[in-house]
């Protein structure tokens, strides 16, 4: 590791424990403001910290590997991610911060007026989180094993980098709860962006053209390491070698449409970005948060997969490289995931590679943040103050929730190490937003459609609820473990389902809500709670006070 | 109408509150808003690959360089669709809720909400 290096880790690590400590000295020992930041995030501050959260290792490093891997293809990762937040606006933002909850199960199960939902709710929460954590942990240690190549006390560098990122988020987590969380996700966010922006300029003054690389990169046939060898992709809607600008590199129809429902689905599900909602001040200033976020995160996207495009043709030019001679075969990298770290090298040398993998590691540590605070939020709150020990008051849920932090970070970090990269790697091109995907596969199957039928449709039952939940994630697991044992034919065809099931299993989990819900004979909706969840008064009163308080400032 | 079944208020200043037949109705609308912007949106979002097979064309033409349509909508339209929908169906999720919502307040009409 060169001093460049050092000095841009130590810069991140100095800059995330100072916001943290800051926040922990403005976090009382209650539920709204550890896990909910008192309620008071402003727009755009929680739209940089939603973009924080949601821009993961597979969103900086995974698009501009797929993009790098599978050309055209690899674009509808991207595509998919900022889609998902589209239903969010028009179905979810408003609605889910008004009834006032805490958290995604809390929110169903007060919707509900049902232990059960709670219960099956944070089963598939911890689910969604730990298969979340496990690829930000991936992707921590394959980006020490590029930048630093040393282990710690006798570790591997993949171990060591992931044991590094678990802990030192952990540890962020633990002591700035939420506001903490949320000021570092809004500043990691702002770095990722400017990084993606930087290299972006890069590109431009050195007289980078994106449609003439467009073209460039799609007059040879697409190539993939295989072992130690390359091997032609052949396009899966034609037969014929796949080329860069060209659909079906990696997917057929069949294929992408799965892909795009999965991640558009997925989006609306995710426990660690639907709890910064409940942060908001209002429902309007949740929905207006979202609006921010589609613009700031489509920015990113529409440049990464430049970046991606760019890595394609940069790598192949400059193969003859010492340093990148050990990356690639023939001008092709082994590890597509290294696509944006080997970029910062060849575009701003070492100090480069540097920046790269601190925006990197900012990636990894501002999602770990989050998915380890819903952790929290779904064992302290709904477990321990909702079911087990309704007694214990704010400080014991907390508490609890702290310990869940700890518990969480381990587990994903020992499935992190236990997961062999390299292997996989040969099996998944792009590993990461490979294995992002199945968490979006569990989440738009297990708690979107019970959040869209619980928010919209009156008739929805407890019952029906918890129906749909457990069928949405039993099949959307029972998929995923048959993709995982029948092998990756990226074909079209039922393995294309198999690995973003959500195509299947969500029309599934909400047919079984509507037909448990139909039968039915359990108590309708509360109307109280449909007011205040439709209702606009408490934001009003909300903006009413801001008036008041802004007013006398002045 | 029972004060619980209203909105919540606070001891400074009037209170706000809706009531349940004017929030069924608010609801009504922003269902119908929502699922028309959803059909837009999954007719734009799905038509994309569908096009890659049903015309030739849209994969195989040549717009900027080596940029298909499809991979200009792919690697830039669609970002821009997105933030044309969410703008317009958060402006007019607003203007609903501004005009069917609220008048129930204890202030009376034409006070400053």
């Amino acid at each position: 590791m060169t001093g460049t290096d050092t000095v841009s880790l130590m810069v991140l690590a100095v800059v995330g424990t100072l916001v943290s400590v800051v926040a922990w000295r403005r976090t009382r020992a209650t539920t709204v403001d550890f896990y909910l930041a008192g309620r008071r995030t402003g727009m755009i501050t929680n739209a940089g910290a939603i973009c924080g959260d949601y821009l993961s290792a597979a969103s900086f490093l995974g698009v501009a590997a797929a993009v790098y891997a599978s050309g055209l293809d690899g674009v509808w990762y991207a595509t998919g991610f900022a889609a998902g937040f589209v239903p969010v606006l028009l179905f979810i933002a408003a609605p889910l911060r008004r009834l006032g909850t805490v958290s995604l199960p809390d929110f169903l199960a007060v919707r509900f007026g049902s232990a059960r939902v709670r219960i099956a709710a944070v089963v598939a929460v911890e689910l969604i989180i730990l298969s979340y954590l496990v690829p930000q942990a991936v992707g921590s240690g394959v980006t020490w094993e590029l930048l630093v190549g040393e282990g710690i006390a006798g570790l591997t560098p993949y171990t060591t980098g992931v044991v590094v990122s678990t802990v030192a988020v952990g540890g962020i987590v633990v002591i700035g709860g939420m506001r903490g969380t949320t000021w570092n996700q809004a500043l990691q966010f702002g770095f990722l962006l400017a990084v993606a922006v930087w290299l972006g300029a890069l590109l431009w003054a050195g007289g980078f053209s994106y449609p003439a690389a467009v073209e460039q990169a799609s007059t040879q046939p697409l190539q993939a390491v295989v072992g130690e060898r390359l091997v032609e992709v052949p396009n899966q809607l034609t037969g014929e070698p796949a080329r860069f600008g060209v659909p079906g590199a990696r997917y057929g129809t069949l294929g992408q449409l799965a892909l795009l429902v999965t991640l558009v689905l997925g989006t609306a599900g995710l426990p660690h970005v639907m709890n910064r909602y409940f942060t908001s001040a209002t429902g309007r200033a949740a929905r207006t948060s979202t609006v921010w976020v589609l613009g700031l995160a489509g920015a990113f996207y529409a440049v990464a997969v430049m970046l991606g495009t760019a890595t394609r043709i940069l790598v192949a030019e400059q193969a003859d490289e010492p340093w990148l001679a050990e990356l690639t075969v023939d001008g092709v990298l082994r590890v597509p995931e290294h696509a944006l770290l080997v970029l910062g090298r060849l575009l701003a040398g070492t100090p480069g590679l540097a920046v790269v993998s601190a925006a990197a590691f900012a990636a990894m540590v501002s999602t770990i943040g989050g998915l380890l605070l819903a952790a929290a939020a779904s064992f302290g709150h709904d477990v321990v103050a909702r079911i087990w020990r309704p007694s214990g008051g704010p400080r014991e849920a907390v508490l609890a929730g702290r310990a869940a932090v700890l518990v969480i970070s381990i587990l994903a970090a020992a499935a992190a190490i236990a997961v062999d990269p390299e292997r996989l790697l040969a099996t998944f091109p792009s590993l990461i937003a490979t294995m992002i995907t199945w968490a979006f596969a569990l989440a738009g199957s297990a708690l979107t459609p019970v959040l869209l039928l619980g928010i919209w449709w009156r008739e929805t039952t407890a019952r029906g609820a918890v129906a749909g939940i457990w069928t949405g994630a039993a099949v959307a697991v029972l998929a995923l473990v048959m993709g995982l044992i029948l092998g990756p034919d990226v074909g079209d065809g039922l393995s294309a389902v198999l690995f973003a099931p959500a195509l299947v299993a969500a029309p599934l989990s909400a047919a079984t809500i509507a037909v448990v819900s139909r039968v039915d004979t359990g108590p309708p909706v509360d109307p109280r709670l449909w007011t205040r969840m439709h209702g606009t008064a408490a934001d009003r009163q909300a903006e009413r006070l801001a008036r008041i308080t802004l007013r006398g400032r002045r | 109408m029972a004060r619980s079944e209203m909105g919540p208020g606070t001891p400074r200043g009037p209170e706000e509150f809706d009531g349940p037949a004017e929030v069924a109705a608010a609801a009504r609308t922003q269902r119908r808003i929502a699922l028309g912007y959803g059909l837009l949106f999954s007719v734009a979002i799905l038509s994309v690959p569908l096009l890659s097979v049903a015309l030739p064309w849209w994969s195989g033409a040549r717009l900027v360089g080596g940029m298909s349509p499809s991979f200009v909508v792919a690697a830039g339209g669609l970002y821009v669709f997105f933030l044309v929908v969410a703008v317009a169906a958060a402006t007019l999720a607003r203007s609903v809720e501004d005009r069917m919502l609220g008048s129930s307040s204890d202030e009376g009409p034409g006070t400053e909400r």
